[in-house]
């Protein structure tokens, strides 16, 4: 029971409290108020009920009344719904299965993508504007920093793995090589077409 | 009729007359009603909220419906069904005591919970609605505390509409043995000396531990209810039995 209850009422406070830092979630779940979703993905077995309030999106393991729309998938095919476009292939390759109206679920993957939280403007308004901007500045200068870091290790390990140790090959080592490839494929070719016309004449 | 006071029933461990045990139950919540969440959230360890939230989750609440909480003191599932029927549906809070439902009432109120709750003082046994008027019922720990169960079980599917139904969260028989004694010598020993400190009140709690005993256990509460005339009843155990989640259907 904890764990049919527990993860779902900690992913809802946090969901919900996320969208209530964006002014427009209110418009936006007021669209789908009543409207509900359930999506089964293979990997997790137990069905994720959503229903939207006009205030609040609530998640349910335990529910198991009649939805507006099933989804029944595998988690890595989710990221492929974000395309309408993706549906009639997944479902013809039995990778998805819908019953009930599939904008809904679009519907409901935009409330959250659409997010748009100021986190500058969230913070002014907890701990003041001079701190928040003192923080922002500082996460930015760290964000650069972090930056600057990643890519200097990344050019040290090119410079080790192809440099210094000959692990793999240079850039320009790798494109003549593949050029090799090409020309030895194609006198291949061009000795088995021959091979097979002499085959012919005998 | 039987004169009620000349028969006994239950009231912990104790036997008292028929017509008392309604007023020694009303001390009880009327010492306690103040610090009654603070307790449940101490004495549960806050478990009390998942257990209310899977009730909630098992009743398939629906905007525009009509929820009946019965016992619903401090209004911790009002609260929830509250939002979940909208502005179309009615949520009515009874409780026969009306020092928790003052509590309840003043607690939503400061929530900005309005509109579509109704607060009524009612006795289970004797529920002052119409016939067929209500979606789903809950009593969430509240039938222990009910002297005639059976009759208020019989009382709540009068109210239910055909096709609702009942749902009864109550502390219950534990499965395993070795949870059952932990479970016994928490109830009798720790929690009657957390009740002294933090609501300055051990006799309640000692109370509460030996009610919770005396209450029917899993298999005759469903027996109960099915004796009472609904249909198609279960029950979940919840944190090993310490909890029961019975469910059943008027149709």
């Amino acid at each position: 029971m904890l764990w049919t209850v527990l993860p779902t009422s900690a992913i809802e406070a946090l969901l919900n409290q996320l969208l209530a830092l964006d002014s427009a979630s209110r418009s936006r779940l007021q669209k789908l108020q009543g409207k509900r979703l359930r999506v089964t993905l293979g990997e997790l077995g137990k069905p994720l009920t959503l229903t939207a309030t006009d205030q609040q999106l609530l998640l349910s393991w335990v529910d198991q009344e009649p939805v507006d729309c099933h989804i029944i998938t595998r988690l890595a095919v989710l990221p492929e719904l974000r395309d309408s476009a993706n549906i009639t292939r997944l479902i013809k390759a039995d990778a998805l299965d819908i019953e009930g109206d599939p904008m809904l679920a679009q519907a409901f993957s935009k409330l959250i993508a659409d997010l748009d939280i100021d986190w500058p403007e969230q913070l002014s308004q907890r701990i003041g504007d001079v701190p928040a901007q003192f923080v922002v500045q500082a996460w930015q200068r760290s964000q650069r920093w972090l930056n600057q870091r990643r890519e200097d290790q990344q050019q040290w390990l090119r410079d080790v793995l192809i440099e210094e140790q000959r692990l793999a090959p240079g850039q320009h080592e790798f494109a003549e090589f593949t050029e090799n490839v090409q020309a030895l494929r194609a006198r291949v070719d061009r000795i088995e077409f021959e091979l097979k016309e002499r085959q012919r004449g005998q | 009729m039987k004169d009620s006071n000349s028969e006994t029933i239950d009231f912990g461990y104790k036997k008292v007359a028929k017509g008392e045990k309604q007023g020694l139950v009303a001390n009880v919540f009327n010492s306690v009603a103040k610090k009654y969440d603070v307790m449940n959230d101490v004495m549960s360890f806050g478990i009390h909220r998942l257990w209310k939230r899977y009730t909630i989750d098992c009743s398939g609440v629906r905007s525009g419906m009509k929820v009946l909480d019965i016992a619903g003191g401090t209004g911790d599932l009002t609260e929830q069904f509250s939002r979940r029927v909208g502005p179309t549906g009615e949520v009515v809070l009874a409780d026969i005591n009306n020092a928790m439902l003052e509590v309840g009432r003043d607690k939503l109120r400061n929530r900005g919970i309005v509109g579509n709750v109704r607060y009524v003082q009612a006795n289970a046994e004797e529920l002052p609605f119409a016939d067929n008027s209500f979606d789903i019922i809950t009593i969430a720990f509240g039938l222990r505390n009910v002297t005639e169960k059976q009759k208020a079980l019989e009382s709540m599917l009068r109210v239910l509409k055909p096709g609702g139904r009942l749902l009864v969260l109550e502390f219950s028989k534990p499965v395993l043995p070795v949870l059952s004694s932990a479970y016994d010598f928490y109830s009798f020993n720790v929690l009657p000396q957390m009740g002294r400190m933090v609501a300055g009140d051990a006799e309640s709690y000692q109370y509460l531990a030996e009610s919770i005993r005396m209450h029917p256990d899993q298999e005759t509460l469903k027996g109960m209810m099915e004796t009472a005339g609904y249909e198609q009843v279960t029950f979940t155990n919840l944190t090993g039995g310490i909890v029961a989640l019975h469910r059943g259907f008027k149709f």
